[in-house]
Order: structure tokens, then sequence, then C-alpha cells
């Protein structure tokens, strides 16, 4: 179930109702029902993959304990290396198996042995099976590092690792977070809802607004590389970076928003990463429950920055290679991850990869000066530069398109291929900015106006620019629901 | 909790409101005429409209109609005489052409090669070949004073009937529900764009979910080829009981068509019945760019240039007109 579709519009005020009318009175009764809801949620995308959730749910659920109940660290070593295989086992069947053999087969012809293939398999990718592994198998990293207690509360467990509004594309959430809220009973709040269904509104417009509309420009502009001159090119990948911006970070709110109207607050996922000054920043502004997972996970257990500068630089690029391949079963997601370990390490031995941990862009202040303008451009190039890989079909298009922009550079004005008018979307894109620029202090709140007017009027306009710029051809699935 | 419906409820119907009044505003919405069924039951526009035709999202396409006082969109009235030269096109909506300004319109292009000749346009969205008969039949005592009169025919659509009925599926959307439908431009708008067309689906999904499943039939070539070849018997069947039934002047009549999408056993007919016609199909298809709109299949101002042309080629060709 989209969240962008009419069952979806059917599917939430059903479940809000029961919940606060009917499910209401205890705690264990609230997330029973969500938990329903979560399966139904799921199940309607398809109902066989339901079975893989309640495995990696039962699995992680018992080794938690089991971890927890053991003394001896190899022990607890034991148990935790059964729920990474496992839950790493699933993801490599189902998202990398055919990628590995694939890879396989490619390596032996480089030698001149041609290999036909019979090994690999129809398999479809469960959605959301990224996002419900790592969150499981972090439930299990934090006993065993001793951070958390495991619950013996399985109907709350299943519903921390299905809760329906993060359940396909996160944000990724961890136990320590999530689970305390799940096990605690919820009040309706006011303020709460209020907040949720104003970051709804907000995810609905980058989503059909931003994401969809540019999504035909970039397909086409992508798909044709070798018929376009560089100006082309570089209008698609740029306006990629807008759409799979949109796309995700307008999932993020309508999953964040939604949870709200359940009394759940899940961690923010995206915070303006378009106005990063320099690409250490945008990693913590962008995909944050991704980049916060391997921190913790992977790049602090390897001894992060803590020990020398070779093996930080080491670290560093393990993460991005693994956060690369996490993306997608591609070379072309390997070699973005490499692009931005190869972007960020500079930055990091420059000792400048904190230094806007704490600050947003223009702060105190109403506009950005020329050298954060020109800090948040150049991010934005090299960013932009990478999602070249990040967007090809395979790495060969990947070079075609770059070689494409180097061989044929010049100027060429670009046709929108349903026949818009291409001024339409670079108004857009530049107010959207502007207003991204304005309430950049706050990503969970996008309608902070003291006034009710303008409130009003701001409603009014994002559904006038979904009505605009909606277009029924057009696959509105969202990017990361592949990841 | 009671707050917070009430509140949403009271949003929602101001910003309703509010955007009814944008989308007036900015004419995001298309009008649509009235349509009526005459004293001989033929469906046409109710004299005297005006309005504007929009296509798609932030007007992508725009366009002014007038419907005259006979019916139909055009910049003239319909006033054939024994002393001047009229033509008449008859045909559906790429005859009718909402998709283009009035002024504008395949007739008009024609005036303007011609200036000697008047052109009449009867054209609207669904006429078939028995509409079209059945017009003329009905109207005869006007199409007699009109010198040489063109019907716009695609065989694979114009030929289902083999004599004329009304369309009542067509005249339900003069219904009262529509109407007041119609009345909220931004429910023709969301319509037009198919924001509405989710929960149209899901209501469809609902009732089939009700009715007994019908076992789906796979087909193969060779039967595929039976029905084709059936059905163009049927078409040609049909065609020989509309023009038997309704009455066809081969000296004055012509159809338009294009060859590539016009079943080979019809075209032999003509041919062999002499029966006249201009075929189109070569002129679009050494076109140069594209002779049809992008958002749908009728033509844009350069493919209604060629059928223009290729029209007016044809009344010179035989010598209808002075060269």
């Amino acid at each position: 179930m989209l969240f962008n579709s009419l069952d979806f519009f059917i599917f939430l005020p059903v479940v809000f109702v029961l919940y606060w009318f009917v499910f209401y009175k205890k705690n264990q009764v609230q997330n029973l029902f969500i938990l329903i809801a979560s399966y139904i949620f799921y199940g309607l995308w398809d109902w066989r993959f339901l079975f893989l959730i309640l495995a990696s749910t039962v699995v992680d659920f018992f080794i938690g304990q089991t971890i927890h109940a053991n003394d001896s660290t190899s022990k607890r070593k034991v148990w935790l290396w059964v729920s990474v295989i496992f839950n790493i086992g699933l993801l490599g069947f189902f998202k990398y198996y055919n990628f590995f053999i694939g890879s396989w087969v490619d390596f032996l012809s480089v030698f001149g042995y041609e290999l036909k293939s019979t090994w690999t398999l129809q398999i479809i990718l469960p959605v959301g099976i990224s996002f419900y592994t790592f969150q499981t198998m972090s439930y299990s990293l934090d006993i065993y590092y001793k951070r958390l207690t495991p619950t013996k509360n399985f109907i709350a467990f299943a519903t921390f690792v299905s809760f329906f509004p993060q359940l396909v594309a996160g944000p990724i959430e961890r136990a320590s977070n999530l689970l305390s809220q799940i096990t605690t009973k919820r009040i309706f709040n006011y303020t709460q809802c209020t907040e949720g269904l104003r970051l709804i509104l907000w995810g609905l417009f980058k989503k059909v607004v931003i994401a969809d509309s540019i999504a035909p420009i970039v397909d086409d502009i992508f798909l044709n590389y070798n018929d376009y001159s560089a100006s082309t090119l570089i209008l698609g990948v740029s306006l990629f970076s807008f759409q799979v911006y949109g796309d995700f970070s307008g999932y993020s709110d309508i999953a964040i928003g939604t949870a709200k109207l359940f009394g759940i607050e899940l961690m923010s996922n995206f915070k303006f990463p378009t106005f990063s000054r320099n690409v250490a920043e945008y990693w913590q502004r962008w995909h944050v429950s991704l980049s916060t997972w391997f921190r913790h996970y992977v790049y602090i257990p390897l001894g992060g920055s803590r020990v020398s500068k070779l093996k930080s630089v080491r670290n560093i690029i393990i993460i991005f290679l693994v956060s690369g391949f996490w993306h997608g079963a591609n070379w072309t997601f390997i070699v973005w991850g490499a692009i931005h370990a190869v972007l960020y390490i500079p930055v990091f031995l420059m000792g400048r990869n904190r230094i806007y941990m704490n600050t947003v862009v223009a702060e105190n202040r109403w506009f950005p000066s020329l050298t954060e303008i020109s800090q948040i451009l150049l991010t934005f190039l090299l960013v932009t530069f990478s999602r070249v890989f990040f967007r090809s079909e395979s790495i060969t298009d990947a070079f075609g398109f770059l070689e494409q922009i180097y061989v044929n550079f010049s100027y060429e004005t670009y046709q929108h291929p349903l026949g818009y008018r291409m001024i339409d979307y670079f108004i857009l894109l530049g107010l959207f900015i502007l207003y991204e620029f304005r309430i950049r202090r706050d990503e969970r709140a996008p309608f902070k106006f003291k006034s009710r007017i303008v409130r009003f009027v701001a409603y009014t306009l994002v559904i006038l620019g979904m009505l605009l710029f909606f277009d029924d051809n057009i696959d509105r699935s969202f990017i990361y629901f592949q990841f | 909790m009671k707050k917070l419906i009430i509140k949403s409820i009271l949003y929602v119907f101001l910003i309703l409101i509010v955007l009814e009044g944008l989308v007036r505003v900015f004419h995001l919405g298309k009008d649509t005429p009235t349509r009526f069924l005459d004293e001989y039951k033929v469906e046409k526009w109710k004299p005297n409209q005006n309005g504007f035709s929009v296509t798609g999202n932030r007007r992508q396409n725009f366009s002014e109609y007038h419907i005259n006082t006979t019916g139909y969109n055009s910049y003239r009235e319909f006033t054939p005489t024994k002393d001047k030269i009229e033509v008449a096109l008859v045909g559906d909506s790429f005859i009718e052409g909402f998709h283009q300004n009035y002024y504008n319109s395949i007739g008009k292009k024609i005036e303007n090669a011609i200036p000697e000749i008047e052109v009449y346009e009867y054209g609207y969205a669904g006429y078939d070949f028995a509409d079209q008969l059945h017009l003329i039949h009905s109207y005869a005592s006007q199409f007699d004073l009109i010198d040489h009169v063109i019907l716009g025919i695609k065989f694979s659509n114009d030929l289902t009937r083999a004599e004329y009925r009304v369309v009542n599926s067509r005249l339900a959307l003069e219904s009262p529900i529509n109407k007041m439908l119609k009345k909220s431009k931004l429910i023709v708008y969301c319509k037009s764009i198919g924001v509405l067309d989710p929960p149209q689906e899901l209501m469809y999904r609902f009732l089939n979910m009700l009715k007994p499943k019908k076992k789906t039939v796979s087909i193969d070539d060779v039967e595929i080829l039976r029905i084709k070849k059936e059905n163009e018997e049927k078409y040609l069947a049909n065609f020989k009981s509309l023009i038997s039934k309704y009455g066809y002047d081969k000296k004055r009549f012509t159809l338009l068509l294009d060859s590539r999408i016009t079943s080979p056993l019809f075209l032999s007919y003509l041919e062999k019945n002499e029966f006249n016609y201009i075929d189109f199909s070569a002129s679009f298809e050494t076109s140069d760019r594209s002779t049809t709109l992008i958002y749908d299949r009728h033509w844009n101002n350069h493919g209604r240039d060629i059928i223009a042309k290729d029209i007016t080629q044809y009344l010179r060709d035989t010598n209808f007109v002075k060269n």
C-alpha cells in the first residue's frame, strides 16, 4: 500500500478512528491492533512475505532474550552472530543472490570462461526488507552491547518490527527510541496529531509535486542520454537530486506524521540536506537513520575515529562501501558509495567533519553569506555528480552518461517529454528551495507560522500545487521501496 | 479528539472553497457546452454557447470554442445558398476541434487558402458514420445546397453500426447529477487530470467483486486474424447498409481517411465502386514533425495544416474550385 494511494487514505482514517475510539484503553490492545493493521498494510502488497517479517521478529525476539540471559561473552557473541547471519542471510538471498551469481559469471568471463548461469532465480525483492532486518539486528546488537534490556512482550516487539508507518522505507528505528514508546500506553494528544497531519501534507507535497512531476524528465534524460547534450544531461542529474530528495524525504515526513497520529515519535530522517556546507554535513542531514545505524553498529565498533588516521580512513571507506551496497545489488551503488568516501575523507582529514553538527546555514541571519552559498553549491555539485552512478542502470551507462557530457559539451533547449512547459519546473524548484530555506531550522514543523491565516494560505497553496502538478500517467511508487 | 475532527472538517471545507475560486480565477478547468437532441433526433450542442476547452494540468492546452446557431463549433454561421460555393466537413472530435481555437480550425485554414468558398464544420465528438449520414439525411434541404461534403471516417471506429440510433450514454452526460457536478470547476478539473480516477476504479473494483467472475479465454493469433476479418466484413456491410438507408451522393461526397489504419478490403471496395476519398496518410508520413498533440491523439496545428492542405489540393485537383 503506497502512502500516496487512495487505499492508504481510506486505511489511515479507519485505523486512526478504531485506534483512538475502540482500542485505546490498554497498551497491549493498542499494540495488538497496530500489529494487525501493520500486517494488513504489508499483506496488501504481498501477504507471502509477511512470513519473512514474522521470522525476523521471532528469531530476534528469542535471540535478544538469550543474549541477555547469558553472562558468557563468547556465548553472547555466538547468539549475536546467529542474529546477524540470519538477517544478513535473508537480505543476501532476496536482495543480493542474483548479483553475486551474475558478478561471479562476469568475473570468470574476464578469464575466458563463458558460463551461462542456471543459478539465477526469479526472486521478487520483498519491500522494506533492508529496513526491517536492520531494525531487528539493531535490537540484538543493542542487547549485546548492554545498551538495552530485551522486552518479554512479544506483541510489543512484533509491533516495533512491523510498525506500518516506517515498515517499508524507514526511518530505521532503534529499540531504545521506538520500543520504549510502544511499551508505554499512548494518550491522545491534539498538538501531536496536528503536527502529524501537517507533516503528512508536506510529505505529500514533496512526493507529488517535486518528485513525481520531475520523474518523467529524469527518466527521459537517463534513458536517452546518448541523444542529449551536456546541458540537458546536467539538468537531468540535477533534477534527479531533487527528485530523490522529494521522494524519500516526502516518504519520511509522511511516515513520521502518520506515527504522530498514533502517539509515536519517530526519529528525523532528513534535515534539509540541500543546504549542507560540506559532504560531512550532508551525511548528517541525509537519510539520518541509516547513517546513524552505520555509525553505531559498523563505524564505532571498528574503532571509529578513535584509532589512527589511517584506520579511521579505512573505517570511512568501509561504511561508505557498505552503505552503497545496502542501497542495491548493483556495482553502481558501490561506486556511488566509493565516491562519497573519496569526498568525505578530505573533509575528515582537515578536521571539518563535525564543525556544522549543531548549526544551520545562515544561523541567526535572514540570508546566507557568499561563502555559505558557494559551499552549498559546491556540496550540491559533488553530491549530484555521484548521483549519476546512483541513477544509472549500470556502470557502463553511468560512464556513458559522463562521457556524453564531455563529448557533447554544448547547450540545447530541452523539451519536456509530455509537452509541459519547462519554466514551470524551474519556478517550482526555485520556490521550493526558498520555502525549505525559510523553514530550515525545524524539519518537523513545515508550517510553523504564528498567523493562522498564513498557515491556511500555506495549506491551500500546497494542495493547489498538488493539483497543478498531479499527473495520472506517472508511476507513483517510492524510489526507496526498491532498496 | 472532537476538536481535531471539527477543525479538520472546517479546514477541508474552507480549502475546497478557496480552491474552487482559484480554479475559476485561473480558468484551470474546461467549460463543457450543453448537448441536446433536436427534433430529428440529431445530437448536437445547444446553439450559441461560448467557452474554453482546457486539456491537462496547468492549462497545457487552452482554446476557445464557439457553438453557432446550427449547434456546431465554428466561427461562422451555416447559411448555404445556391449562389455561394460551400464545402461541409462532417466528422467527430477531429473536425469539431475543441482542442484548437475556433477561429483557427481546419475549415478556416481551407478558407484562407481558397477565399471564394465557405467551409461548414459539422464536427461533434463521438460522431460515427451513422451519425454523419443521419445528420445529412435529416437536414437534406440544407445539405442539398452545399456543393461538396467531406466525411471524416476511421474504419475501426466509425462503422460499428448498421443504422443510426440515439447514443444514450452520451446524452446521459446531461443528467441532473452530471449537470450539478459540472457546476463545480474544481470537480471538472480534478476529473480531467485523473485525480478522481482512483475512487472510480475502487468503486468498479468493488462492484466487480460482487459480480460472478467470468472465465478469461486466451485467443491465439489465428483466432485474432479470424475476428479481425469478421469485423472488416461486418464494417463493410454496415457501410453498405448505411449508404443505402440514408443515401450517399458519390458526386458530391468524399471520404477523408488514413489508409494506414483502413482495411484494404474497404479501400478496394471504395475504388471498385468509385467512391471518392482523400487519403492523408502519405502527407502525415512524410511530415518531419509530429502531427498530433503530445497529451492526446488529436491533430495539432501542424496536423491540421496538413489536413487543410490535402483537402484544398483535392478541391483544386477535382476542379471543384479554380486553381
